[in-house]
């Protein structure tokens, strides 16, 4: 076992190899937590998802920007990547299944990407649809996968309307799926007006709301792992 | 004073009676669709459909210019990659890129097709601007766009790469940049020759939610400079999303006027700029206009005015729903404006 001045070591490193999108040290890091011993959801938590919240501070503060935000993601997959298959399947209480995709009409991913990446953190299946999805196929997959939640993103005002048919249409089939969307044009508003769930209004508020998702979920986790202690 | 000599005086820089209410960028409406019995996916491969989608605005409101093309595709096309129009849509979806022509870092050595301006949609561009002359060219503003080099770089690779390696290697960047400015100085060029009366150059893949002011001033504005002395028309450099850090780069590029939108602070920026400096804006096109009740879409366009635009100005392309009592609205207010 590690101790716990070597862990603190480690989760920095895991730590500041996503603030400075350092994919290698990010692999090596991952590689030396598995090699001490350490849980791998304690080094993607505190490790690279605690880098990732200090990359979103810097977002929002523009000192960082979308390059920096796609290499940091990197740098977080690159440590994922090798830390995933040791986690231990921990149960959460909530069926961690989503259907991700940008509408039909629109190209720009990156937005949803973004999101993805914390989905995946935190252990979710994630069916991504890609970009420029016909409508129907947001409903076909979700009654496929039976996923508790949809993500919607569109990155113009001009596809943001196609939005609104989903939601309807998912409505319909599936009353209980719960509805999330996101991208430049969206706001508190529109998603209200379509009847979405939950709205991320653009890269820095979905990062926001996505880590806020994966810190909810970490907190049940407590919980759960508390009442398994007792 | 008719609404042409209203804009090309305020590109000019003489006076003018009050702004004028235009548009660089699309602004076909449903309502204008409707009154030709046209469908939104037809108009974009058909010179006379576009060419009368794109007057309707003028004709049915008296928005003050004509502007063609509806998408931003045009560009990428003529270099080879592939578009998609929707064509079995129903609804208002524009032309997207459906193949791009760099698909890794290893294929961003491209050529320009010797024929460039034979390609693609290029001759349609020069036809529709044609007609529109001839139909309301004496009595409106005829306008075009082109992409700015970084956007269309975002159109022909992707822009997760391009993002990326802007950082990494700027200077492979930069040298695709020096050529898709050609690109983009060959279509101003035939638009030019076509007879347009303004060219709006829309670099919105360069705004500040993006990329950080330095490296819009490094790897950029070079290209945007080498663009401007080219265009001999009118022209505008529009950007949108967070713009107020670096408007001074935008008026370093040599264009004629700069465009905005909703998120900027044109009061500031007004105050940075100086009185004579044209500032195009900055109302929000869907969510005023289209989803706006008439009585905001009137304090909006108030405010834009009070904040000191030289013209009435969407901050992106007007989307088409907007209902005919919020378009005359908002020509209402800005006809009726006193300082």
């Amino acid at each position: 076992m590690a101790t716990e001045e070597k862990k603190k070591e480690l989760l920095e490193k895991l730590r500041n190899a996503v603030i400075q999108y350092d994919e290698d040290t990010a692999k090596e890091a991952a590689n030396e937590a598995l090699s001490t011993g350490m849980e791998a959801n304690d080094a993607i938590f505190n490790g690279l998802v605690s880098g990732m919240v200090e990359v979103g501070r810097m977002f929002e503060a523009q000192e960082y920007f979308v390059p920096e935000l796609l290499m940091c993601a990197d740098a977080l997959y690159a440590g994922l990547d090798i830390l995933k298959p040791h986690v231990k399947q921990l149960d959460l209480g909530v069926k961690g299944s989503v259907v991700i995709g940008t509408v039909e009409g629109d190209v720009h991913d990156i937005g949803k990407n973004i999101v993805k990446m914390m989905f995946d953190v935190a252990g979710f299946t994630v069916y991504d649809l890609g970009r420029d999805v016909p409508l129907d196929k947001f409903v076909a997959e979700q009654l496929r996968t039976d996923s508790d939640l949809v993500c919607l993103s569109a990155m113009m005002t001009t596809t943001m309307t196609g939005m609104k048919k989903v939601i309807d249409d998912l409505r319909t089939k599936n009353p209980n799926v719960k509805i999330m969307i996101g991208g430049a044009p969206v706001s508190q508003d529109v998603a209200d007006k379509y009847g979405a769930d939950g709205y991320a209004k653009d890269a820095t508020n979905a990062l926001k709301d996505a880590i806020n998702m994966v810190a909810s979920l970490k907190k049940m986790k407590d919980e759960v792992e508390a009442k398994k202690a007792k | 004073m008719n609404s042409r000599e209203r804009v090309l005086k305020l590109f000019a820089g003489e006076e003018v009676d009050r702004p004028p209410c235009f548009s660089g960028m699309g602004n076909v409406t449903t309502e204008g669709l409707k009154s030709l019995n046209q469908k939104f996916a037809a108009t974009h491969l058909d010179a006379k459909m576009m060419a009368a989608a794109a007057a309707s605005t003028y004709k049915l409101f008296g928005f003050e210019c004509a502007v063609a093309p509806f998408d931003l595709c045009i560009e990428a096309e003529a270099m080879g990659c592939e578009i998609n129009v929707y064509a079995h849509s129903e609804d208002l979806l524009y032309p997207t890129i459906k193949k791009k022509l760099i698909h890794n870092e290893a294929e961003m050595e491209i050529q320009i097709p010797s024929d460039l301006t034979k390609r693609g949609r290029v001759p349609l561009m020069a036809e529709v601007i044609g007609l529109i002359k001839r139909d309301i060219g004496k009595e409106a503003a005829v306008g075009s766009y082109v992409l700015g080099p970084f956007t269309l770089a975002g159109q022909v690779m992707e822009l997760n790469d391009l993002l990326k390696l802007s950082f990494k290697k700027p200077d492979k960047i930069g040298k695709l940049l020096d050529l898709l400015s050609d690109v983009i100085i060959q279509v101003a060029g035939e638009y030019q020759k076509a007879g347009v009366d303004y060219i709006t150059v829309r670099e919105m893949g360069a705004t500040s939610d993006v990329l950080s002011p330095r490296v819009f001033k490094s790897l950029i504005l070079p290209y945007l400079k080498k663009i401007f002395e080219k265009i001999t028309v009118p022209n505008v450099l529009h950007i949108c999303g967070k713009t107020n850090d670096i408007v001074p780069f935008m008026m370093e590029s040599g264009t004629k006027a700069i465009s905005v939108d909703q998120k900027n602070d044109v009061a500031e920026t007004r105050k940075k700029v100086g009185p004579k400096t044209l500032v195009f804006g900055n109302y929000d096109p869907y969510n005023v206009l289209v989803a706006g009740t008439p009585d905001l879409i009137r304090t909006t366009i108030k405010k834009c005015m009070d904040d000191g635009v030289s013209a009435v100005w969407p901050g992106c392309d007007i989307w088409p729903t907007v209902p005919a009592d919020n378009f005359k609205a908002m020509m209402d207010e800005v006809r009726n404006y006193r300082r």
